[in-house]
């Protein structure tokens, strides 16, 4: 398993390093951030002073080993928009994005698991026409439409939910709701093709002639074997959640780490971008990490592969 | 069977605190103003009031000016500075008021107003306000006594009262080497919490010189999207939205008010074929402004003809919008292709999303109305950032002939904040100019009164006859919307300096 883990975390280190050179220099393309700093009549005095201010008169090569340097020592600048170290906003935002993305897929992979199961059991069954409708839905329905939809049913003509903020539990189920469409829709249809082939696969009728009950054919024997896919999909769209958050933090006014890349983008805030693309890359290697470890553990082909 | 169990119990838990949550957050109003902003204050550093996201928090709640400018009348009034006059070609008086003190106990005296004006104005720390305000220039200002305060400028400066209203006073106590995030001012407000990212709470300074304001407590939070800001407001989650679209659907709530801004095409006349001023004509005549105004922007606004609004000293009310004429502005363009002129050349377009409520329409509305009129014309939108590289000095190069979509706030309610940097030859703004017009913007910026009057609005009339640098579209309207709890009426300044003290309980 050690040798396992290492291989992963070497693995993961090429593009963690092409995350953080394609962030560097793609903010660095969009232009020079002294023109939103600075006033419009600003002299070209004040301008120099305030690259110099940035370390933005150096040439782009300089600032990159600087920057390297620094997030060696787990420096990671300071923004330009409040001052305050980079770090600091990103790990201030993130909790939000994690609680929002984390309860999301609970939600999501509880519900996949009983109605995509309920409708491999009974095909053609309700639970089986939902599943159909509710992925097809999630592949063809943008989040920003379902978000402002959203708000306008349930908050402005029904007055059930607040539109926006964090206040309370019901400010989570608008941003919950629109971001589970998608993984849930997905999650559905992966449960139901996996538990179709496990449910009439030969160890599931071995069991079944052995005279175990129903429950425990289902949930012991099918679901166990439908599981690892099904972990190798949510691990994914956990990933994509990420993307996700930037439009439903952005629309519902949600302090994490999407506003702040959003915000960061607009405002040419490079340090504060920089490190919060860094930390999601980080986060989201490490959950990949994770769910290798979880799919091994499972499935013992994935370890033997490992050790031969 | 467990993992059933526990979706049911997290439906229930969801279902459950949803009704009563979103009835409890909707009565939540009293002694709260509740305002949603479009943005978060990147901070509340007083020097950089004259940014919108700042300025419309700190300006007039936290912190104060010397003088304070009537948005409707023009008139300037006393503020911490009960008089002021002109003791000297270069310089002037002020006596400061009685009886004032900062939020954190310290009261308030010359002492303090010759600080904030040498932190803002005469130091390295990049205030916004130096470069928009001062032009960078330097001021020598001395605390004679408590409250006696000398200003002292290079050149003559008949306004400069005016332009001390835009610097906000902080106690000495405040870091003169760099921004401070949350200052202590002397306004009716102090800052109570800033939770980074959800909300900002403003709390009523008990001393404060002035009458108290009505709300004890005033909490800031912010939404990017127009239509959950105007839906907070119907929802009775919010009492006031700003920064409103009439698409936003705000209903009852929205009231409408000439936000002071105007928007304009500069036409980069330094380039062929823009560089023949019948070209820059035709422009002018081919674009229907009435048409765009009832189609794009919902009716709202007023065809313009000049960048500087009524109410703003200098504007020329003799100045009409360009009639829509295609046929005069079809042949003006035959006319110039006939003498050599390059009009098949294309034309750019440089719009800016989000610049002013459907703002890409607007400029579709233009391209086609020049196609039109025989010209070639596409158009590039860009974020800010991107078309700030193309509004400001040095532009980039070898992109051809642009039109670039701007807009103009002139908050000063002076023109001398608008004309050497628009249409100046070396305007930070600006790409072409001559040398009549900034003989006469020079001249105008040294007169007074009356004469003051008359000579800007002359440059301006001389702009539109003889030199065409832009294509004016539209004074704007903005739209804010109130909730039923409050009574407020907004004015040109409401757009930068939303003061809480004008908003009172409704009943």
């Amino acid at each position: 398993m050690f040798a396992f883990l290492r291989r992963r975390i070497l693995s993961s280190a090429l593009p963690l390093l092409a995350v953080i050179l394609g962030v560097f220099f793609l903010a660095r393309l969009t232009g020079d951030p002294s023109n939103l700093y600075l006033p419009l009549s600003a002299t070209p005095e004040m301008r120099a002073e305030f690259a110099a201010r940035n370390g933005f008169d150096q040439p782009v090569i300089v600032q990159l080993i600087d920057y390297l340097t620094q997030i060696v020592r787990l420096d990671f600048g300071e923004s330009l928009r409040t001052a305050q170290p980079a770090a600091q906003a990103v790990l201030q935002a993130f909790p939000a994005t994690l609680q929002l993305a984390g309860t999301t897929m609970l939600i999501a992979i509880t519900a996949a698991v009983v109605i995509g199961s309920l409708a491999a059991y009974r095909p053609n069954s309700l639970a089986d026409r939902v599943a159909s409708l509710l992925s097809s839905a999630s592949a063809s329905v943008p989040d920003f439409w379902f978000a402002i939809m959203g708000v306008l049913v349930f908050a402005v003509t029904l007055n059930w939910l607040p539109t926006s903020g964090t206040e309370g539990m019901g400010a989570w189920i608008l941003p919950i709701a629109t971001l589970l469409i998608r993984p849930f829709g997905v999650l559905v249809q992966v449960v139901r093709g996996s538990m179709v082939s496990a449910l009439s696969a030969p160890y599931t009728k071995l069991a079944r002639s052995k005279g175990a009950d129903e429950k425990r054919v289902i949930f012991g024997h099918a679901l166990r074997n439908a599981a690892a896919p099904a972990l190798t999909v949510a691990g994914d769209l956990t990933v994509s959640l990420v993307n996700g958050a930037v439009v439903v933090e952005t629309i519902f006014g949600w302090p994490g780490v999407g506003k702040l890349m959003i915000d960061s983008i607009l405002e040419r805030d490079f340090a504060v971008l920089q490190a919060a693309v860094l930390l999601t890359a980080v986060t989201i290697f490490v959950l990949n990490i994770l769910i290798d470890v979880c799919y091994a553990l499972l499935d013992a082909r994935v370890r033997q592969g490992v050790k031969a | 069977m467990r993992a059933a169990g526990a979706a049911a119990i997290v439906g229930v838990l969801l279902a459950g605190t949803a009704c009563s949550v979103a009835n409890s957050d909707n009565g939540q109003a009293g002694d709260m103003l509740r305002i949603v902003l479009p943005e978060e204050p990147p901070t509340l550093e007083p020097c950089d009031a004259s940014l919108t996201a700042t300025g419309r928090v700190t300006r007039s709640n936290i912190t104060e000016a010397l003088t304070e400018r009537v948005p409707d009348t023009g008139e300037l009034e006393p503020a911490l500075a009960v008089k002021w006059e002109q003791t000297s070609d270069t310089t002037w008086t002020f006596t400061m008021r009685d009886g004032v003190s900062f939020h954190d106990g310290t009261p308030f005296d010359a002492e303090a107003a010759a600080f904030s004006i040498d932190r803002a104005v005469n130091s390295d720390i990049g205030c916004n306000v130096d470069g928009y305000v001062f032009s960078d220039s330097e001021l020598t200002v001395e605390a004679t006594d408590a409250t006696t305060l000398k200003v002292t400028t290079a050149e003559p400066d008949p306004i400069l009262p005016l332009r001390l209203s835009f610097v906000e006073i902080v106690p000495t106590s405040s870091d003169a080497e760099g921004k401070i995030r949350e200052p202590v001012g002397t306004g009716p407000y102090q800052i109570g919490t800033w939770e980074q990212g959800s909300s900002l709470t403003l709390k009523r300074y008990a001393d404060y010189w002035g009458e108290a304001p009505a709300y004890e407590t005033a909490r800031y939070v912010w939404r990017s999207e127009g239509s959950i800001r105007a839906a907070m407001v119907s929802q009775g989650e919010a009492d006031i939205a700003v920064g409103l679209a009439p698409e936003d659907g705000a209903g009852e709530h929205s009231v409408e008010f000439p936000n002071n801004e105007t928007s304009y095409l500069r036409i980069d006349a330094a380039q062929e074929p823009l560089d023949d001023i019948r070209v820059r004509q035709a422009i002018n005549y081919a674009i229907d402004r009435e048409g765009m105004l009832s189609s794009v922007f919902a009716g709202l606004g007023e065809p313009a003809g000049q960048v500087v609004p009524d109410g703003v000293t200098g504007h020329n009310p003799d100045i009409e919008p360009w009639p829509h004429d295609p046929k005069r502005a079809a042949s003006l363009i035959e006319e110039a292709r006939a003498d050599g002129v390059p009009v098949d050349t294309t034309i750019t377009i440089i719009g800016r999303n989000g610049i002013y409520p459907k703002a890409s329409e607007a400029m579709e509305v233009v391209q086609s109305s020049l196609i039109d009129a025989g010209l070639d014309v596409k158009i590039q939108m860009l974020d800010v950032n991107a078309w700030l590289e193309y509004l400001l000095r040095p532009f980039p190069s070898d992109i051809g002939p642009t039109l670039l979509q701007a807009q103009h706030g002139n908050q000063a309610g002076d023109a001398a904040f608008t004309m050497e940097q628009i249409y100046g030859s070396e305007g930070a703004q600006s790409s072409y100019g001559t040398k009549e017009l900034d003989e006469m913007i020079e001249k105008a910026e040294q007169t007074e009164g009356e004469q003051r009057q008359e000579a800007f609005a002359n440059a301006l009339a001389h702009q539109n006859d003889k030199v065409v640098r832009d294509a004016v579209l539209a004074h704007m309207t903005g739209i804010i919307a109130i909730g039923p709890d409050v009574a407020y009426t907004p004015n040109s300044a409401t757009n930068d300096e939303l003061r809480l003290s004008e908003m009172q309980r409704n009943g």
